[in-house]
């Protein structure tokens, strides 16, 4: 082949810029640690990528609420083990001074203990995370019952403890299209929906009971309390239950993640060896072209003759 | 029987063939770098023979015949489209390459204001009357209508960038058609006396090279051996005599980009379909772009419509029914559009995130987070017809690159091959130089010579 002055420049310059070119790809693949940036680099990884990051994304938000829910459901539980305790301490008193061993004045005392008890389970009840109250169902902007009144005798008002909240539960979603409750039914545990005790209900008899030294409907109250307790013991059951969802599903969902942060890896990162392997070809290969073509500029007849 | 003073007239037009001779192959050397400059051969014939000699016609030295570019007609009759096709794929490709809105891994893109709008949702859906949740919603709600519409003027604006770049190239195509009309005109009158005028005809090929690189126009040689040139459509850019002239113009059907017409000298207009340069210029704007705009479209479209249609359902914390959450007025142009209701987006109490419950409802939010999963009117739900856009914007990159990687290799090899035939070897035409200096040299002793034996002639009378 007949190799003219222009054939030895253009290939210069081409196959220079070509070894350049291939050192500022290997540099920019190896400096960002990212095989795919732009779409074109490849297109089913590249979609791949989109559908992952939105996947991860979402799984990662679902993880937080269910988070924030198990934080929720961990403040019913301890609440709950609190009106637990109070309902205990009540049974006991309920108990204790019904008998005719105790006078008025031991009552009386055991009353105002009562009311101790129904401000705290009451106050309990109204237990906030944050701005929300977490007994309310669904109804979660205001306390979902009323507190302790007293009235102008000194009994407690029968209206204590009125239940404002909804008849429902909250729920949160724990997997993409999977919703899970996230609250327990104060209303059934404590306030007779759904056919149980009316455990504020029956406290207030107490309280007044033994305020008006009337020991026989303080003990009619005895069965009722320990009901009382046992609704109790089950909502803390099901706020241990929804406690174990939600935190297994945290779990899942942090593990899904992971997951898919590591195929999003897979797919658009840059394996490091590779990388680095590349870049030394490159820059090796751009050593060649730059040598090869600057030994090659010394041949000319122009010099010789 | 031959005389010397033949001998001596013989050499004198023999010394002026050998310095045509150099003077040609110093003309190649001074064009050595002269892009488009096509070697050119001096042709030296022997004269006529005229004396006869007893029985044998005495030649009477070298003569001057023509002065020839070399061309390789097999080479030169590939090379249009090999340039049309390298342009046309390099220029779509450079398009292609230079948008960066669909980076699958570029953050604040519409993948990250998609999930985050779904993210938005989820928090919302532990605590839906919590304001700031609200208000994060309702932020995300926003993110991602203004992403979309980020996204597609940025699509919008490559196109743009490539309608500048379609009339400019016209303006190029229509004075280079002009000027190879008017240099076929010159080389048809110079080539009228019989010489070859090389020079004219390089810049004429110079153009038409360039036709070919902008318009993917081949050539075709008349009668007269004048070259028309023809684009792909079959439409004549240049005919003989007469170049027509490529004009944009707004085409309203495709948001106002440009189309490209063309009117031949006898006015006829017609939609041009160009390749080379403007062709791959409208393909990448109108292919691959085009398509990535008008997906966008109708996944905003389908979005907003499937997210309107769950938030009417809902109820929002008055107790009211819920509005449309975004706002969007049709298919076309959709994610240029999209906005969120300014009417929650100034009160967000009026999210419609409960059905029937209470304020800490999120029923209706729950719902919302199924939209993500909803098929929409491609098949899809809306990441994987995201993902579907993506992928298929990176194909039709990928591919432009492929393309022009293979069409330049083509178009490389037989720009190698012209210049292999076509472009100035200094060592070559050093040695012709050597070659014409020697027979130069000859000559001289010819005359030299015969200078000599005309003096012995002349001594012995």
């Amino acid at each position: 082949m007949r190799v003219t002055d222009t054939m030895f420049y253009d290939r210069a310059e081409v196959d220079g810029a070509a070894a350049r070119s291939r050192l500022d790809q290997a540099t920019a693949t190896a400096s960002s640690g990212l095989r795919v940036v732009q779409p074109g680099d490849d297109p089913g990884a590249a979609g791949l990528l989109v559908s992952e990051n939105v996947s991860m994304q979402r799984i990662d938000g679902i993880a937080t609420a269910a988070g924030r829910a198990s934080d929720e459901v961990t403040a019913a539980s301890d609440a709950l083990g609190q009106i637990q305790t109070s309902l205990s301490r009540a049974s006991e008193i309920a108990v204790q001074l019904s008998s005719s061993q105790y006078g008025a004045s031991d009552r009386a005392g055991g009353a105002t203990e009562v009311q101790g008890l129904i401000s705290s389970i009451l106050s309990e009840l109204n237990t906030e995370v944050g701005d929300r109250y977490i007994f309310g169902g669904t109804a979660d902007s205001a306390q979902p019952f009323d507190g302790l009144t007293l009235d102008p005798d000194g009994t407690v008002d029968a209206s204590t403890g009125t239940y404002r909240g909804a008849a429902d539960t909250r729920q949160v979603e724990i997997a993409p299209g999977v919703a899970q409750d996230a609250s327990v039914r104060a209303d059934v545990a404590l306030g007779g929906a759904g056919g149980g005790v009316d455990v504020i209900g029956t406290l207030v008899t107490l309280a007044n009971a033994l305020a008006a030294n009337d020991p026989t409907t303080a003990a009619s109250t005895v069965s009722q309390l320990s009901q009382g307790v046992s609704q109790v013991s089950t909502a803390q059951a099901q706020a241990g239950t929804i406690l174990d969802t939600l935190d297994a599903a945290v779990s899942a969902n942090q593990a899904a993640s992971t997951d898919a942060q590591k195929r999003i890896s897979d797919l658009g990162d840059a394996d490091e060896i590779q990388s680095a392997s590349n870049l030394a070809l490159a820059q090796h290969a751009l050593d060649t072209s730059l040598t090869a073509i600057s030994q090659s500029f010394q041949f000319s007849l122009v010099d010789k003759l | 029987m031959g005389s010397l003073f033949g001998i001596l007239s013989a050499s004198a037009s023999s010394l002026d063939a050998q310095t045509a001779a150099a003077a040609t192959n110093a003309n190649n050397l001074e064009n050595v770098d002269t892009p488009g400059y096509s070697r050119q051969v001096a042709q030296l014939e022997p004269t006529v023979p005229s004396e006869l000699v007893g029985n044998t016609y005495l030649s009477s030295g070298v003569t001057m015949g023509q002065v020839t570019q070399v061309r390789d007609r097999f080479v030169e009759a590939q090379l249009p489209v090999a340039f049309g096709n390298a342009a046309s794929s390099d220029a779509a490709s450079k398009v292609l390459s230079a948008v960066s809105a669909l980076n699958p891994q570029a953050s604040g893109g519409l993948s990250d204001a998609l999930s985050g709008f779904y993210s938005a949702l989820s928090a919302l859906s532990q605590n839906a009357s919590d304001p700031g949740l609200r208000q994060a919603a309702v932020a995300a709600a926003g993110t991602l209508a203004s992403t979309f519409q980020q996204t597609r003027a940025s699509l919008e604006s490559a196109r743009t960038g490539v309608d500048q770049n379609i009339a400019g190239d016209v303006t190029e195509v229509n004075t280079l058609a002009a000027q190879v009309a008017s240099l076929n005109g010159q080389i048809a009158t110079a080539s009228a006396s019989g010489a070859q005028p090389n020079d004219l005809m390089d810049t004429r090929q110079n153009a038409i090279d360039q036709l070919a690189q902008l318009t993917g126009a081949t050539m075709v040689s008349n009668s007269d051996g004048n070259p028309s040139l023809v684009l792909p459509g079959g439409a004549a850019l240049v005919s003989d005599l007469q170049a027509s002239t490529l004009s944009t113009v707004p085409d309203a059907s495709n948001e106002g980009h440009l189309d490209v017409d063309i009117t031949t000298a006898d006015g006829t207009t017609t939609l041009a379909t160009p390749g080379g340069e403007l062709g791959g210029l409208l393909s990448a704007r109108d292919s691959a772009l085009g398509s990535a705009v008008s997906g966008l479209d109708t996944l905003a479209w389908d979005l907003a419509n499937t997210i309107n249609t769950v938030h009417e359902a809902g109820t929002d914390l008055d107790g009211n029914q819920g509005q449309e959450l975004f706002e969007v007025s049709s298919a076309s142009g959709a994610a240029s559009q999209i906005a969120v209701n300014p009417n929650i987006v100034s009160n967000t109490d009026l999210l419609a995130t409960r059905t029937t419950g209470g304020t800490g409802d999120a029923s209706n939010v729950l719902a919302l987070l199924a939209t993500s999963s909803t098929l929409l009117s491609g098949g899809q739900d809306a990441a994987d017809t995201l993902a579907q856009i993506t992928s298929a914007f990176g194909a039709a990159a990928q591919n432009a690159s492929a393309a022009s990687e293979a069409d330049d290799a083509i178009k490389s090899q037989l720009v190698t091959m012209r210049q292999s035939a076509s472009s100035v070897s200094t060592d070559d035409e050093l040695v012709e130089m050597q070659k014409a200096q020697q027979a130069y040299a000859a000559i001289a002793r010819v005359i030299s010579t015969t200078d000599s034996m005309l003096d012995s002639l002349v001594s012995i009378t």
